[in-house]
Order: structure tokens, then sequence, then C-alpha cells
């Protein structure tokens, strides 16, 4: 009952919050709808932006099944994406490509260690840790993109183009339709997620973990152990979803790489509850709010809507699934 | 010399305000990540009250905005049941999102220049008073040692008769005044309203009040330190420190850095409040 007066309040703030913003709210869903939905390249819009929300939000629903709420996925993503357009520049061809895939997981892997480290066997909580090793993370890209590792013949701060050969070619290439063979990457992690965490009994362990970490402890499993996996595995997801986005997408590392999907995936996560397949079309919800909030824009409705939408999104969600996760601290 | 004490203490300012709400929300047992939100939302309110109201009335908005916003973060937690991370989480989400909107669509394109504001010195008295306050507070009043038990130990707390839920309620409405006074001196400072104005301050502000351990006097110290830290910043942008070029993005970082090491433990022991984020 509580929950649905909350859902009610959240739908009518929202919607007043339009309405006195002189925004019709039945033109605002048309035009979101038909701007991510309403013709080919509109669907290929949404589905580019749906990959990097696939990759990360798997990183933090994995994570998450083990307890444990990471929030440093931005990072791990940035310093992924930014790992493998380097390794990319310097190897060229399929081989430059596959080392620049493991160099994007790596870098996700390593920016998340002190975080899983420290909540390991430190006790300190992964949120504080991520969420300063995320402004970190922006300052270190930022300050290596703008000075060290510029292309010399770019006018912003940004990394050089990765050519051609050393991409991840697209799935489906005709024109109006275009589909990167990246979300197929995401899709099949995420089949083999679920089916690990269901009939593995590493996965079985990782679940136990985040269900009641000290019933786990008693069970003779090793939390510390499962805790700091967790959080390496959940990182190096985070660092593909940022190799992906360069080599499959933007073909460079530039300033403001992402434009905040590790948030998003967050809210991906949150929603997709414990199945690791319900991600999938949780990512392509928060693609396509993402997508058709572009096209807002030209109704004038400012770009924070779809913060906002992601942030109700998220409370509501919340009280309906989490209402204890993450806090055994 | 003169010019590096103002810079650091215009710096500290809001990093004080912020970091004392994040202490009554704490040590009550609240987990506030939302302070970057609740100053956020703040900010804008008080900017566009501002405008059309005049000084006063801006901040008391912003103030308001910001204790609208911990009362949101307290049903959340103690009526709703959400993880306090993830309710935090989303509040400073909405505040991001609905400051860009409300901030487009109801500023006055005509108008420009800087908003009418109360001094900044007002602000930068609150920020002395506060701590003093709380030491106070927390130090010699029984209400004081009931918030610090609420946060310690909920459950004992409870069989000794208090109402822990009741203790943050209030708690969480002084986390909003103090956000609401760092809000509005952001936009008091720089005389305008931008998006994402407080550009992380809320975590900074967090990790002052963890390398402080949750301690007033220590939180402000460390909120001074980082104060300093970012005057620094400002005055050695693009000089050269002993044949090195430190970039900005190494200043920028370091209280983040400082928070991460504190948190594994090699900084002192750790001294977080027993009760956070439990009901």
């Amino acid at each position: 009952m509580k929950q649905i007066a909350l859902i009610v309040a959240c739908v009518v703030a929202f919607i007043g919050m339009l309405m006195l913003g002189g925004i019709s709210p039945i033109e605002a869903a048309q035009t979101l709808i038909s701007g991510s939905l309403g013709s080919p390249r509109a669907i290929s819009g949404s589905l580019k932006e749906t990959t990097p929300l696939l990759l990360a939000g798997l990183g933090v629903f994995f994570a998450l099944r083990a307890g444990l709420f990471n929030i440093g996925i931005e990072g791990q993503f940035l310093l992924g994406g930014f790992a493998s357009a380097l390794v990319a520049l310097a190897v060229p061809g399929p081989v430059g490509l596959l080392l620049a895939m493991v160099a994007g997981v790596v870098a996700g892997a390593l920016w998340a260690l002190p975080a899983g480290w420290i909540r390991a066997y430190r006790n300190g909580h992964e949120v504080i840790t991520t969420i300063m090793l995320n402004s970190v993370a922006i300052a270190l890209t930022d300050f290596l993109v703008a000075g060290p590792v510029r292309a010399a013949n770019q006018t912003g701060a940004t990394t050089a183009t990765i050519p051609t050969s050393g991409r991840l070619p697209a799935l489906l290439n005709s024109p109006p339709w275009n589909v990167s063979s990246g979300l197929l990457l995401g899709l099949l992690l995420c089949a083999a997620m679920a089916w690990w965490m269901k009939r593995r009994v590493a996965g079985y362990e990782l679940q136990a973990v985040g269900a009641n970490a000290s019933a786990a402890e008693f069970a003779g499993i090793n939390v510390a152990k499962v805790r700091m996996n967790a959080m390496l595995v959940s990182g190096g997801i985070g660092g593909l979803g940022g190799a992906i986005q360069t080599l499959a997408f933007e073909g460079r590392f530039y300033q403001g790489f992402s434009p905040g999907y590790g948030f998003d995936s967050l809210g991906v996560a949150l929603l997709a509850g414990s199945n690791a397949l319900l991600v999938v079309p949780m990512s392509l919800l928060f693609g396509v709010l993402s997508k058709g909030g572009t096209s807002l824009l030209i109704l004038g409705v400012p770009k924070g809507l779809t913060n906002l939408v992601a942030g109700l999104v998220i409370l509501i969600s919340a009280t309906i699934r989490y209402r204890k996760a993450a806090s055994d601290a | 010399m003169l010019n590096t004490v103002l810079l650091t203490l215009s710096m500290a300012t809001p990093l004080v305000l912020a970091a004392m709400a994040g202490y009554c929300s704490e040590r009550s047992g609240v987990i506030n990540i939302g302070l970057e939100g609740k100053m956020l939302m703040a900010a804008c309110v008080s900017a566009l009250v501002s405008v059309s109201h005049g000084p006063v009335l801006g901040v008391l908005a912003g103030i308001l905005a910001a204790v609208v916003m911990s009362l949101v973060h307290w049903l959340a937690t103690q009526r709703f049941g959400i993880d306090h991370v993830i309710s935090g989480m989303s509040l400073n989400a909405i505040s991001a999102g609905a400051t860009n909107f409300m901030f487009t669509r109801f500023s006055d394109p005509d108008r420009s220049g800087r908003i009418g504001t109360l001094p900044p010195l007002f602000y930068q008295a609150c920020a002395v008073i506060a701590p003093v306050a709380l030491i106070l507070y927390v130090g010699k009043t029984r209400g004081g040692l009931w918030l610090v038990a609420s946060g310690s130990d909920p459950e004992k707390a409870r069989l000794a008769g208090l109402q822990p839920d009741r203790i943050r309620l209030f708690a969480l409405v002084a986390t909003g005044l103090f956000c609401g006074l760092a809000g509005a001196y952001l936009v008091a400072d720089t005389g305008v309203f931008t998006d994402n104005m407080t550009a992380g301050r809320g975590y900074i502000a967090l990790a002052a009040l963890i390398l402080g351990g949750w301690r007033v006097g220590q939180t402000a110290l460390a909120c001074l330190a980082f104060g300093f830290l970012s005057s620094l910043n400002l005055l050695f942008q693009g000089t050269q420190l002993g044949g090195f070029n430190l970039p900005s993005e190494f200043w920028t970082s370091l209280p983040y850095l400082a928070t991460v090491i504190a948190l594994a433990g090699f900084l002192g022991k750790q001294r977080t409040p027993a009760g956070l984020g439990k009901t």
C-alpha cells in the first residue's frame, strides 16, 4: 500500500513538473517514443545507447548479487575505454582489437581493486571508496587525454582515431539499420552470467554472500575472498563496457567520454533485481529513454529530465525490491 | 599569504556546512550520500527565488528546498525501508535532473549579471558557528546524547525508551538546514547558478567527515585542509613547483585519494558509527 502511494506520488510529481514547465505530457511522450522507436534509424540509435548500459549494468548487477553496490562502474568504464583506446592505437589490426578488449577488462578490474580490497579486508564501505575513485578516474583520464596522450592534430582533448581495421565490426550495417557486434557481446555475456549464477557452485556462493554474509561465513564460504573477486569481475565487466564503447562506437577516447552511463546502469541493475536476464530489457528501457531524451531536446525539454526519470525509477524500484540490499556493513 | 588564507576560508565554507549536515545525519544513523543533491537543489531554488523575491527569501527558500529533500530521504529510509545508499543516490539524480529542468525552464532569459544575495560573510559566520554549536549540543545536552545513541546502536536506544526514527527526523531537518546554507552560499559566492555547480562538494564533505572520524572538530579541520588544497590549486595553476608542473587534476584528486587511504585504515583506526545504516 505504501509502495503504491509512493509510485503515485512520483508520477504525479513528475507530470506536475512537466505541466508547470509548460510541456504537454502527451506530446512529450509521443516525441520520446517516435524519437527512440519510431524509425529504423531511431531504433538503431536506441540500441547503440543500450549497449554500454547493458555491459555496465551487468557489471553493477554482478557486484549487487554479492551484496556490493558498485557505484564505481563509471570510473571503471572510463578507465576501460581509455586503456583500450591506447592499446588499439599502438597495435593495429584484429590482434590489436583483441588486446584492446583485454586491456579494457584489466584496467576496469584494476580500478575496482582498491574498493574490493578495502571492502573485503578492511571493512570500509565500497560505496564511499568507489565514489571517490570515480572522481579520481575522471580527473586522471581528463589529464592524460588533455596532455600526455593527446592527438597532435586535434583541437579538442582526445586521443587519435583508431583505424577501422582495429575496431569492432558492425553486426548489421545496411542504412538506415546499424547494429554493432558490441551488443551481441553484451547479450552473450548476459546469458553466460545467468547460467553461471544458476548452475555453478561459485555463482551460488556469490549469491549466498549477497543474501546473508554471516550465514555464508558459517557455511564455510570465504566471504572476504568472494567479495574481493566479485568487485574485480564487476570492474572488469565495466571496463569491457568502456572498451566496447571505444572500439565499436567512438573510435577514440576523449574528455566527457561517458555522459553518465555508469549512473544509469545502477538503475538498470537495481530494476533487474535477482535475474541476470532481466538486465537486457532494463538496459533497453534506459537506452530508449536516453535516445528519446535527445529528441525531447528539440521540444525544448531540458536534458535533465531523463536524469529525473532515472532517479524516480530507482527510488520506486528500490521500495519494491531493495529494502535491505547492500547494507549489512 | 593573506590571499591564500581568504581563498581557503571561502573554499572551506560550503564544505564545513555540508560536512556538518552530514554529521547530523550520519550520527543519527542515516548514511548520507545525498548531501550533493540537497546542496544542488538548495542552490538552484535559492537562485531562482533570490531573483524574484530578494535575497532573504532566497536563502530561506533554498533551506526549505533542502529540508524537503531531507524529509523525502527520511521517508524513504525510515518509513519505506529503502537502503540508505540507494535512496541517497536517487536523490542526487533527482536533484541533478530537476535543477537542470527548473533552471532552464523558469529562469528569466532577459536578466543577466549577478544574482542579488546575502553577503558571503554571513555564510562564513554560519560555518564558524555551526561546528561550535554542534560540539556544545552533542557534548552538553540530552538531545545530543540521544542523537549519538540512535546512531551508535538504534536497538539499545530503543530499549532505553528512545525513538530513533523520530530523532532521525530532527537530525535530517538539521541536515537540510545546513545543506541549504551550503547551497545558497555557492550562489552567493559566484553570483550565478550553473548546472551541477556543487561539483562533488557533497562527496568531499562526506570524505572530510570520514577523515575526521565522525567528530565535529576534526571534520571541520579536514574541510579546512581540503579548502586549502583547492586554494593551492587555484594559486599554482600553470606555475612550476620545484621543476614539476603539477596538473590541476592532481590537486582535485587529493581529497578523494586521502579518503580512500583513510578507509583502508592507513590513517588510524576507523570510527564509523556502529549503527550507521541500521534500522
